[in-house]
């Protein structure tokens, strides 16, 4: 068995790398990706269509919104399936557990991540709104936010940290911030626009097409924000308890 | 209306928001939303084939975020295309979601009892997904419509009994190696034209005669691979008989329609639309070596299937045969075989359904789908296996129900090719699933056992108490979507020239060979 597995990785590594002659040069601004009409669109007219400076984000949340869209459902599908999987399993996890941990939360740590948890999630929201601008955005944003509560959980226990976020919240957030996204998309599209043609807002806000564009951008980013952070904490409510929501890591 | 195209995505991904916000409030509204989204869905992909059918070039094209398409080569936002093709599979993906949305009131109350936002959540976005992909225009955004599908579809599994889990696992590492490899393939696509439109794709390989190209080629064999791990096709197929064997009733009824079919809908969409005619057919080896992996694939799955004493693994089997059939019609490579492969998506999606709708009864009432446990439920459930019946005699091929007409174009396009191995394993195969279907109408009808014995005294009789035998149907919410199942059974066949044809508009610019030779 593993010499086969050993003969068919083998021979899937031999194809790849015949396939390598055939990549264009390192680097080279003549290959195909590069010098691509789409490519040098993105390149020349991100400012020109959107007013954002950094053409990473305009890509991801504005020429391919809709991929962003479905990632953040991607998500969102993750949290809802490890949350439903896991609660109320069968009765063999309600056993006890191999080592009982009972101790107070410990006081140099507790105190740290006292100072710490806001700078986390100021920094966090920082990095949110600033995604169109610098690099960062929902996804990174949104991680930084939920491992703020992740470390509280860590350092006091679970429960002081579901008193902050209980999990049904979680849930609710994680669906807003689809909301959030689609509705921006929605909004456009009874504008007048295709679905995410966030230009169309500009008839309701007063801004021109292009400043809409940037503002909807940070509007989807924020929905991206608060899917991201709450699955985030769900997956991680979740897992570290079997779905039984107590005791936990 | 205009955006019809991307409301058929939009609507169930709405339903799902809406279940698991309401959920929290009150579990009960979870079924009629997720009814309600899914007729909104049917009512806008009817009125999106009718619009691509209308259309003087018969496709639409929708462009998400409104960027414009003259570049060259296209591919700046995402485009939404509903050619025939595609609008309708989308349409058979809604309307098979819309069915099992109707039948899963009371199998999902007792199989995930208090998890209904969840379930009905990842069941809308599961056909969210799957319309998706049928719709999307886009190889990357086609990626990640892959990967919400199989996402959803690990979730709905893993609820089922204990044993789901593992079965569960095994699917993850395979989809997500198959999706990898689907990526891998997408990237190399990327580099080589420089845009992820699949028109674009296509156009930048014609007009730079990327044929021989090592690094197409291997995209190829990559996307290729990616999508036979996905849809089962045989020495792939592991993950799916355990999957859907021990996935709740409501989820099997839907994926094992929908998923396989699926992901062949994409295999002809790569071979058509992204590849084209020419790089997947005239300038390779894999069409030669293909069909004989056909064959080999069709004939141990039914044999298989023969070896099963349960129904629902049996036709988990004859599942893994049917991709086989489908993705043997594209690769015998002629016009009749592709009119049969496209049909045959369509019909195998139907009567799939019908029989397990009508295995979700059977485990319902009878709390077993084991062959011993079915004798005399034709004098209790009869409407119920009426409805099953009409869904096996169209696998076995019998008119004038749609799997008659669907392997009457395979078949043709295997003579037409001169394919006569794929011929004989057709034929082989429908020999197999008679026995099948037979074997399980004489346990359902006589008193016969495992054995052979006969356990009734006499004509007529059974060996079952009157007890046994009464009539006891299943729940209207369950009976009404099996017969309506089945009639779609019956009406695709009957009025099989009406679908072929618009297939046949589909597939007319591509020039495929006809085989008429001897003039």
């Amino acid at each position: 068995m593993k010499k086969t597995a050993f003969i068919l990785v083998l021979c899937i590594g031999l194809l790849l790398a015949w396939a390598v002659q055939d990549f264009p040069a390192w680097g080279d601004p003549k290959s195909p990706a590069s010098s691509s009409p789409v490519a040098s669109h993105f390149i020349a007219n991100t400012g020109v269509d959107t007013e954002v400076p950094n053409m990473v984000t305009a890509v991801l949340a504005d020429y391919r919104g809709f991929d962003t869209m479905f990632e953040t459902v991607v998500v969102f599908i993750a949290g809802l399936a490890v949350f439903s999987i896991l609660r109320g399993g069968p009765k063999s996890r309600t056993r006890d557990r191999e080592f009982v941990v009972d101790f107070e939360p410990d006081l140099i740590v507790t105190n740290t991540v006292r100072l710490i948890v806001p700078v986390i999630q100021i920094f966090a929201f920082y990095v949110l709104a600033h995604g169109h601008v610098s690099p960062g955005g929902g996804f990174q944003g949104g991680v930084a936010m939920g491992a703020s509560f992740i470390l509280i959980a860590l350092s006091w226990d679970l429960k002081t940290a579901l008193a902050r976020f209980p999990i049904e919240r979680c849930f609710t957030v994680a669906a807003l911030g689809i909301v959030i996204y689609a509705g921006i998309g929605l909004l456009s599209l009874f504008l007048g626009g295709e679905f995410l043609d966030y230009a169309h807002l500009a008839k309701i806000f007063p801004v021109s097409p292009e400043m809409a564009r940037y503002h909807a951008m940070l509007g989807v980013e924020i929905g991206v924000g608060f899917t991201v952070t709450a699955i985030m904490f769900a997956l991680y409510a979740s897992l570290s308890t079997d779905g039984r929501m107590r005791d936990g890591l | 209306m205009s955006d019809s195209i991307v409301w058929i995505v939009l609507f169930p991904l709405f339903g799902a928001v809406a279940c698991a916000l309401g959920g929290a409030i009150s579990k009960k509204i979870c079924y009629p939303v997720s009814v309600l989204s899914m007729v909104a869905t049917v009512w806008v992909s009817v009125d999106t084939l009718f619009q691509a059918i209308e259309s003087p070039i018969h496709e639409i094209s929708y462009i998400l975020g409104g960027w414009s398409l003259d570049l060259f080569p296209r591919g700046v936002g995402i485009e939404f295309r509903a050619d025939l093709l595609g609008a309708l599979i989308a349409l058979v993906v809604t309307g098979v979601g819309l069915i099992v949305a109707l039948y899963s009131k009371v199998p999902v109350q007792r199989e995930t009892p208090g998890k209904e936002p969840m379930y009905y959540g990842l069941f809308l976005l599961q056909i969210s997904g799957l319309a998706g992909i049928a719709l999307t225009g886009d190889a990357f955004n086609l990626y990640v419509l892959i990967e919400v599908a199989a996402l959803t579809g690990y979730g709905l599994i893993a609820l089922g009994t204990n044993r789901a889990a593992a079965a569960t696992f095994n699917y993850i590492i395979l989809g997500t190696i198959g999706a990898s490899f689907y990526l891998l393939g997408v990237g190399y696509l990327y580099l080589k034209t420089g845009t992820l439109n699949m028109v674009g794709i296509r156009e930048v390989i014609e007009a730079h005669g990327l044929f021989d190209s090592p690094a197409m080629q291997v995209a190829f064999v990559l996307v290729l691979l990616g999508i036979l791990i996905k849809m089962a096709f045989f020495p792939f197929h592991a993950w799916l008989p355990n999957a859907y064997c021990h996935a709740p009733t409501t989820t099997s009824c839907l994926l094992a329609p929908l998923v396989t079919k699926v992901m062949i809908y994409v295999m002809i969409r790569m071979v058509l639309t992204v590849f084209g005619v020419e790089f997947s057919f005239e300038s390779t080896w894999w069409t030669e070596f293909l069909p004989w992996l056909v064959v080999v694939a069709i004939v141990c799955a039914a044999v298989m299937a023969l070896a099963q004493r349960e129904i629902k693994r049996m036709l988990a089997y004859l599942i893994v045969a049917e991709v086989g059939y489908m993705v043997g019609g594209v690769w015998i490579y002629n016009y009749y075989g592709l009119i049969g492969s496209v049909f045959h998506i369509i019909s195998d999606a139907c009567m799939t359904l019908c029989l397990f709708l009508g295995a979700g009864i059977i485990l319902e009432k009878c709390k077993t789908t084991h062959f011993n446990g079915l004798r005399g439920l034709f004098s209790k459930m009869p409407l119920t296996m009426i409805g099953f019946f009409i869904g096996g005699f169209s696998i076995i091929g019998l008119p004038p129900t749609c799997g008659f007409f669907s392997k009457w174009y395979l078949i043709t396009g295997g003579m037409v090719s001169e394919r006569w191995e794929y011929m004989i394993t057709l034929m082989f195969s429908t020999m197999v699933m008679v026995v099948l279907f037979f074997r399980l109408i004489e346990r359902i009808h006589l008193a016969v056992d495992e054995s052979g014995k006969n356990l009734g005294k006499g004509h007529g009789d059974l060996g079952l108490t009157k007890q046994q035998t009464r009539f006891d149907e299943a729940p209207l919410s369950m009976l009404i979507p099996l017969l309506l199942a089945a009639s779609v059974v019956l009406l695709v066949g009957v009025y099989n020239q009406e679908v072929v044809d618009q297939i046949e508009v589909f597939l007319q610019p591509f020039n495929l060979p006809t085989g008429v030779k001897y003039e």
